[in-house]
């Protein structure tokens, strides 16, 4: 993920601004880490590169 | 690309894949949209599955493309090909007044839920009883994400009640046009042009 992308993101509950935290980078691209709601304070796990910005009631609920 | 052979049954596209691949509905969608775009527009693939319209826009136009998807098979497809992608369920985690044009092939066709067999195929593909369960909420939506004078279009089918969802529309401030169809040999595909109405 480009944190660039930071610009049209927002926290899915409560449309508020995220905060990010890095666990990985590589050159401009964040590979790890989590982007937190600065109201609620939900954090979104940055995966494999993608940030995942479903509500956490959606996680789990996906096929396989 | 799969443009020459028309649709097969849902049921038939059962475990092809776990992503949705481009289909004359994506281009129509693609080559409608590309007539409207401008220079630096920030555009929105909503549900992008394979990509093929976000790179279409972003090949063909000088605009920057964010694609989503609920599915993560299709996020890490995105990824592999540069898309900048977020896993998202439609316009969720956007901002409000963040995007110039939105584009969406959404899930479309009316399934019995007897029928339906829970895989992201489906998903991709199904829009529950009426066609219209993810659409609708898009269109409940729409509006919030869009910047003043921003615009997106949908795909359709006539399977899916084009009226329908024009009422819905209007129902949510939107207003909106056909502005491209293509028939089909058993469903007739449009692109539906929406903007938001003027406020009173």
């Amino acid at each position: 993920m480009d944190e660039d992308l930071m610009d049209i993101l927002c926290c899915p509950l409560d449309k508020h601004e995220l905060e990010l935290e890095v666990d990985e980078r590589e050159g401009e691209e964040i590979i790890a880490g989590r982007l937190i709601c600065t109201e609620c304070g939900e954090a979104y796990p940055i995966e494999d590169g993608i940030p995942n910005l479903l509500p956490p009631d959606m996680r789990e609920d996906a096929p396989a | 690309m799969t443009g020459e052979s028309d649709r097969p049954p849902l049921a038939d596209r059962r475990d092809i894949d776990r992503v949705y691949q481009p289909a004359e509905d994506s281009r129509l969608l693609a080559e409608t949209a590309l007539e409207y775009l401008e220079t630096d527009d920030m555009v929105l693939d909503v549900g992008t599955g394979s990509g093929y319209v976000a790179r279409r826009l972003a090949e063909e136009a000088s605009v920057d493309v964010v694609v989503t998807d609920l599915n993560p098979h299709a996020c890490r497809q995105a990824r592999e090909a540069d898309l900048p992608v977020v896993r998202a369920d439609l316009l969720g985690p956007i901002r409000d007044s963040a995007v110039d044009v939105a584009v969406f092939n959404p899930p479309y066709l009316p399934t019995d839920p007897d029928d339906e067999w829970g895989d992201w195929m489906e998903r991709a593909l199904s829009g529950g009883d009426d066609g219209r369960a993810v659409i609708d909420p898009f269109l409940a939506d729409l509006r919030r994400v869009l910047v003043p004078g921003g615009e997106a279009f949908l795909l359709l089918s006539s399977l899916t009640g084009v009226e329908a969802v024009r009422e819905e529309a209007r129902a949510n401030g939107l207003t909106s046009m056909v502005v491209a169809s293509e028939s089909h040999s058993f469903e007739k595909l449009v692109v539906l042009h929406l903007r938001p109405s003027r406020p009173g």
